[in-house]
């Protein structure tokens, strides 16, 4: 579903990424960890298609498609989704607006009709049930004014209504308490299905108790140093970052 | 620009002379005239036209606006009206007012609506009191002294002492498009006793999209402890000049809401003038304006805090769009009495191409030493990270911004008292928006 093969981006000068290879197919959950500055949200933007960096070698495709000549809403017509570290807001702008905008992009691009008001209440209604979310927050502008929690629930309730193929969840657990933390997984794991892959960006082992992945990579330095399965995360729990940084080094 | 310039704009002024009316008013016109005479015509060295020209409305060649437009039929309305506004509406055609065609409602007691012709023929003396009293006559700048020297017809609105008026009054003025261009100078008057409150949605329409100009005076009296709530639209037709004068004055404990909207008109000038009379009175003076190719759209605030705690908030926001250009020029004057004065200006622009201008200049001119007092202005973009958040979900680029805009400009509209006119100008902005290129 996604092949990425010797990933480098720079940000400014400095280059971030150093050859990053990553395989992800249809179902499966990833886990990228790493220590601060390894390139974790760098990956997260650079998939999305954020502007601000530069990808100076390697590729990234999607179900075939080259990922990096698409524009930013290209990719979320072909079924990517990035949930934010930090969800901007956007004063004035009503969420059921913006989230109908959305999905009527999405189904437009894919040749599929747009849904009218009606069924994209009743779809908006249904969503909220599985994620146990109550509709306040439709009538609010989007993250405007909204806890660290709410936005975070937000971005899970977008992907929720989206469906993308492929989300990328960055540092979705930064910033929330442990009550909001399993809120936020639980709508993760509703989530989960065979054809759905994610990717779950984190620089902690804590979203992995909810959340569990089937595979463990370390990024650090800009490439993937190690990659395995869940035990590699209480591994890194347990002994931190710092061998990581010794054997980052050494490769 | 030459006296002979504004004598030769102003040449339809020696026709208005038909009509009876007050001796007092004759001689209110008079002296108008001939404040008009010593004024002369500013040029871009006067502080209040610096960065407006009145070039292109001196060269017009106007005649004015009289006659009544009796031949306009219900279905004529149809497409400038708003839709599901309930309002008891007023009617006025090129300046002049229209019964046959405005709404009429069982009013509470103690309560006058109607043409200022009509009023001044059967109430003359109720009028004598506030007419260019508001406004008075030796102070007023060269379009307020102008609409007074032909001063004529328009609306009034009177509220008696703590009438409630639930019921919002709308006030249309629709331009309807002649053989030549002209000038129509309504001159309205709404006076809210003690405790009186009420609703006035103001608009400006027109058919078609002719030239012409409207030059309208608005004074406004607010009684002790009374409320009124103000909503301005302006969509003038494409070609208008629209010059707008305002002066309210506010008693103790008075409350004022005011919003203005701005999308019409090549030329349009706002003057907005609020003046306290007594303590713990509130003034509230929102804008938004968005002006594209061949607009100016020139906003002027003077609030003065002459007397001690009361509170003023002007908050104008613009989106400038193609060649549109904007001028906000917000004072906010504190008297050495009017401590605890609290006032907040804040005026912000969004630019959306590299060709579009804004001057904005808002002063706070402070001589009380115990007073909360703040002013902020921006000039932006769109920003990059809102943008791409919306991008990241599928929403393409144009689209993107222009709900960006929209929502910039939510924050003033969502003041409207109505919902269907909240509702009436998003829809019209959201079009404007996407008519607009954006880079």
């Amino acid at each position: 579903m996604l092949s990425v093969k010797g990933l480098t981006a720079n940000v400014g000068d400095k280059e971030i990424l150093k050859g990053l290879d990553l395989e992800i197919a249809p179902g499966e959950v990833h886990a990228i960890m790493g220590p601060n500055g390894a390139g974790k949200s760098t990956l997260s933007h650079v998939l999305s298609g954020r502007e601000g960096y530069e990808v100076t070698g390697g590729s990234a495709t999607f179900e075939g498609r080259d990922l990096l000549e698409l524009e930013p809403e290209e990719r979320a017509q072909l079924g990517l989704f990035l949930a934010f570290q930090y969800p901007v807001e956007l004063p004035g702008v009503n969420n059921t607006y913006f989230l109908k905008a959305a999905l009527n992009s999405i189904r437009k691009a894919r040749g599929e009709e747009e849904l009218d008001a009606v069924s994209f209440l009743r779809l908006i209604k249904e969503k909220l049930k599985i994620l146990h979310l109550d509709d306040s927050l439709l009538k609010r502008a989007v993250n405007a004014g909204f806890s660290g929690g709410e936005k975070k629930r937000n971005e899970i309730f977008q992907m929720a209504l989206l469906e993308p193929k492929l989300a990328i969840l960055d540092e979705t657990d930064s910033g929330l308490d442990i009550d909001a933390l399993r809120v936020v997984a639980n709508g993760v794991n509703a989530l989960r299905s065979p054809e759905r892959s994610m990717i779950v960006v984190t620089h902690y082992q804590r979203l992995l108790d909810y959340i569990q992945p089937d595979y463990v990579h370390v990024l650090a330095k800009g490439r993937i140093i190690r990659s395995g399965g869940k035990e590699l995360a209480l591994e890194l729990e347990e002994k931190g970052y710092g061998w990581i940084d010794a054997e980052g080094q050494a490769a | 620009m030459s006296d002979a310039a504004f004598t030769a704009f102003a040449g339809w002024l020696s026709e208005s002379g038909e009509g009876s009316r007050p001796d007092w008013l004759e001689s209110q016109r008079l002296l108008a005239r001939e404040r008009l005479a010593d004024l002369g015509v500013p040029d871009r060295k006067t502080e209040a036209w610096r960065y407006t020209s009145l070039k292109g409305l001196m060269e017009q060649g106007f005649g004015r606006t009289g006659e009544t437009m009796a031949a306009l039929q219900p279905d004529d309305l149809e497409e400038v009206l708003v839709p599901g506004l309930d309002a008891q509406r007023i009617l006025l055609v090129n300046g002049r007012y229209l019964p046959e065609l405005s709404g009429q409602g069982d009013l509470p007691a103690g309560v006058r609506i109607g043409g200022l012709r009509e009023l001044l023929a059967s109430e003359p003396d109720r009028l004598r009191e506030h007419l260019n009293a508001v406004a008075e006559t030796d102070a007023q700048p060269l379009f307020a002294a102008l609409n007074t020297a032909g001063l004529d017809d328009g609306l009034v609105l009177w509220v008696g002492r703590g009438v409630v008026l639930e019921r919002p009054i709308e006030l249309v003025h629709l331009s309807v498009g002649l053989d030549e261009p002209r000038v129509a100078q309504p001159r309205h008057l709404v006076v809210l006793e003690d405790g009186a409150q009420a609703t006035l949605i103001e608009r400006y329409v027109s058919l078609g999209d002719s030239i012409y100009c409207t030059n309208t005076v608005l004074e406004l009296s607010l009684g002790r402890d009374a409320l009124l709530r103000h909503d301005r639209i302006q969509m003038e037709s494409a070609n208008a000049f629209h010059i707008s004068g305002l002066y309210l004055t506010q008693g103790a404990d008075s409350r004022y809401l005011g919003v203005n909207i701005g999308l019409g008109a090549s030329w349009s000038r706002t003057d907005l003038n609020c003046r306290f009379q007594g303590e713990h009175a509130e003034c509230d003076l929102q804008g938004l304006y968005v002006a594209g190719d061949g607009q100016l759209m020139d906003y002027h605030l003077d609030v003065q805090h002459t007397q001690p705690n009361c509170n003023s908030r002007e908050i104008f926001k613009g989106i400038l769009h193609g060649h549109g250009r904007a001028v906000f020029d917000g004072r906010v004057f504190v008297a050495r009495e009017a401590q605890k004065t609290d006032a907040a200006m804040s005026n912000r622009n969004l630019l959306l191409s590299e060709s579009a201008e804004v001057d904005t200049k808002p002063q706070l001119e402070i001589n009380a030493d115990d007073v909360k007092c703040s002013h902020g202005t921006t000039v932006g973009q769109i920003e990059p990270e809102m943008l791409f958040y919306l991008r990241s979900r599928g929403i393409g680029a144009s689209l993107a911004r222009r709900m960006l805009c929209l929502g910039f400009a939510e924050e003033i509209i969502q003041r409207l008292s109505a919902e269907a006119l909240r509702d009436h100008v998003s829809e019209r902005v959201g079009r404007r928006l996407e008519s607009a290129p954006m880079n």
